[in-house]
């Protein structure tokens, strides 16, 4: 996951990000052309710019370290590797998930599910699947076609009619440049492109079309990271403004925080939050605007064995999670 | 005056009943489109897993059969 933010729901959260594509070209012209950054590391080639992360992963170090997968219940995953590339997994998973509401109380269904996987890793084609106890398929498949031009192909196959999704995504990544396009069912299309425009800034821009509610939108992005700390922002046509901001305090621990304006429903939401990674275990913690305090433990028991506590607590709502599983296998 | 009607009436007759006709060849296009569509999710969603199983069944080291199904 970490993957697109803007296909989580139904108007999807564009990130914003001014685009910027010539402007590499025009600082070229104006600045001193191949200064080599060994010798001295004030100057920059500005015709050898890294390539960019890409587009969907831009807030990847915030969302890694605000938004664990938390859950309520009891979680069980069984990883099995029969060679190098290929592995079967199993998943028991017993609790309860949460049904969004409109209202605002939280609805809770408890379920319980055993999900069968199959993993296949090769380093140009990665094909992943998923299915579950009640029939629904998650598949998904990634195909270098070139060194430059790789195709993703995501799908949530159900067996009730009408609820099934899939997209189509096309990648190209240049020197310094990526680009995207996504073709998705409900006639859904969007594009995206992100340029480095100096060693540790990148923008970028997107821009979707869904077919069916003949809605579009466009946002922009931009990311300043250096070694230390992440910076970014992304503000979207459809009413989102979204920033974030990680710092890595020391090899272990890094801080982050995220900010989160909706403008068409006038909800703002901060969070902040701690990352340990340790040795045995990687301990995440967060706390938010909105009441809710949540935390994540894995811990590493044995080689391949983790142990997993996962916590979040709303006073607000008087909603109070805690889960507890274990993972066996890579 | 009736003359002059007529050849109009029989053009319009003329391009309606074409109107039609490809009204009808895209409905036929649509309705192959989505009874292919229907299938290939059928296909996919019955045959994916086996396939990533064929597939890294026959990837090299070649694992043995009983290894899909014992916990070792």
């Amino acid at each position: 996951m970490g993957s697109s933010v803007t296909h989580a729901a139904a108007p999807p959260p564009p990130p914003p990000s001014p685009s910027s594509p010539p402007s590499s070209v025009g600082l070229a012209a104006a600045l001193p052309p191949k200064q080599d950054e060994k010798a001295e590391p004030e100057k920059v080639d500005w015709l050898n710019l890294p390539c960019p992360i890409p587009f969907e992963e831009i807030q990847r170090e915030a969302l890694m370290s605000l938004k664990p997968e938390l859950f309520e219940g009891l979680r069980f995953d069984f990883t099995k590797g029969l060679n190098q590339r290929f592995s079967l997994s199993h998943s028991v998973f017993m609790g309860s998930m949460e049904v969004p509401s409109q209202s605002s109380d939280t609805l809770k269904v408890p379920t319980a599910h055993y999900e069968f996987g199959a993993n296949f890793l090769d380093p140009k084609l990665m094909l992943v699947g998923r299915v579950l106890t009640d029939g629904r398929l998650n598949a998904r498949v990634k195909c270098d076609l070139t060194d430059n031009l790789t195709m993703k192909i995501n799908a949530q196959l159900t067996n009730e009619p009408h609820f099934s999704q899939g997209m189509f995504n096309f990648d190209y990544k240049g020197t310094d440049f990526r680009s995207q396009l996504q073709i998705g069912n409900n006639a859904f299309y969007g594009g995206n492109y992100i340029q480095s425009v100096s060693p540790h800034l990148s923008l970028g821009t997107e821009i979707f079309w869904l077919g069916h509610q003949r809605k579009s939108g466009i946002g922009f992005a931009a990311r300043y990271n250096t070694d230390n700390m992440v910076a970014t922002g992304q503000v979207a046509s459809t009413g989102i403004v979204a920033l974030s901001y990680v710092q890595k305090v020391s090899e272990k621990v890094s801080l982050a925080s995220d900010f989160m304006y909706n403008h068409l429903t006038q909800d703002v939401t901060s969070s902040f939050g701690y990352d340990y990674i340790l040795r045995q275990c990687r301990l995440r913690g967060k706390i938010d605007s909105n009441g809710v305090f949540a935390a994540f433990l894995e811990e590493r028991l044995n080689m391949g064995v983790n142990f997993i506590l996962s916590a979040e607590v709303d006073h607000r709502k008087k909603d109070y999670k805690f889960g507890f599983g274990m993972t066996v296998g890579e | 005056m009736a003359s002059k009607v007529s050849p109009k009436g029989k053009e319009k007759a003329g391009k309606g009943s074409k109107a039609s006709e490809e009204r009808s060849a895209a409905k036929c296009d649509k309705e192959w489109s989505t009874w292919a569509m229907k299938k290939a999710k059928v296909i996919t969603h019955y045959g994916f897993i086996p396939l990533i199983i064929i597939i890294g069944m026959n990837s090299e080291p070649k694992p043995q059969l009983y290894q899909l199904l014992s916990p070792v």
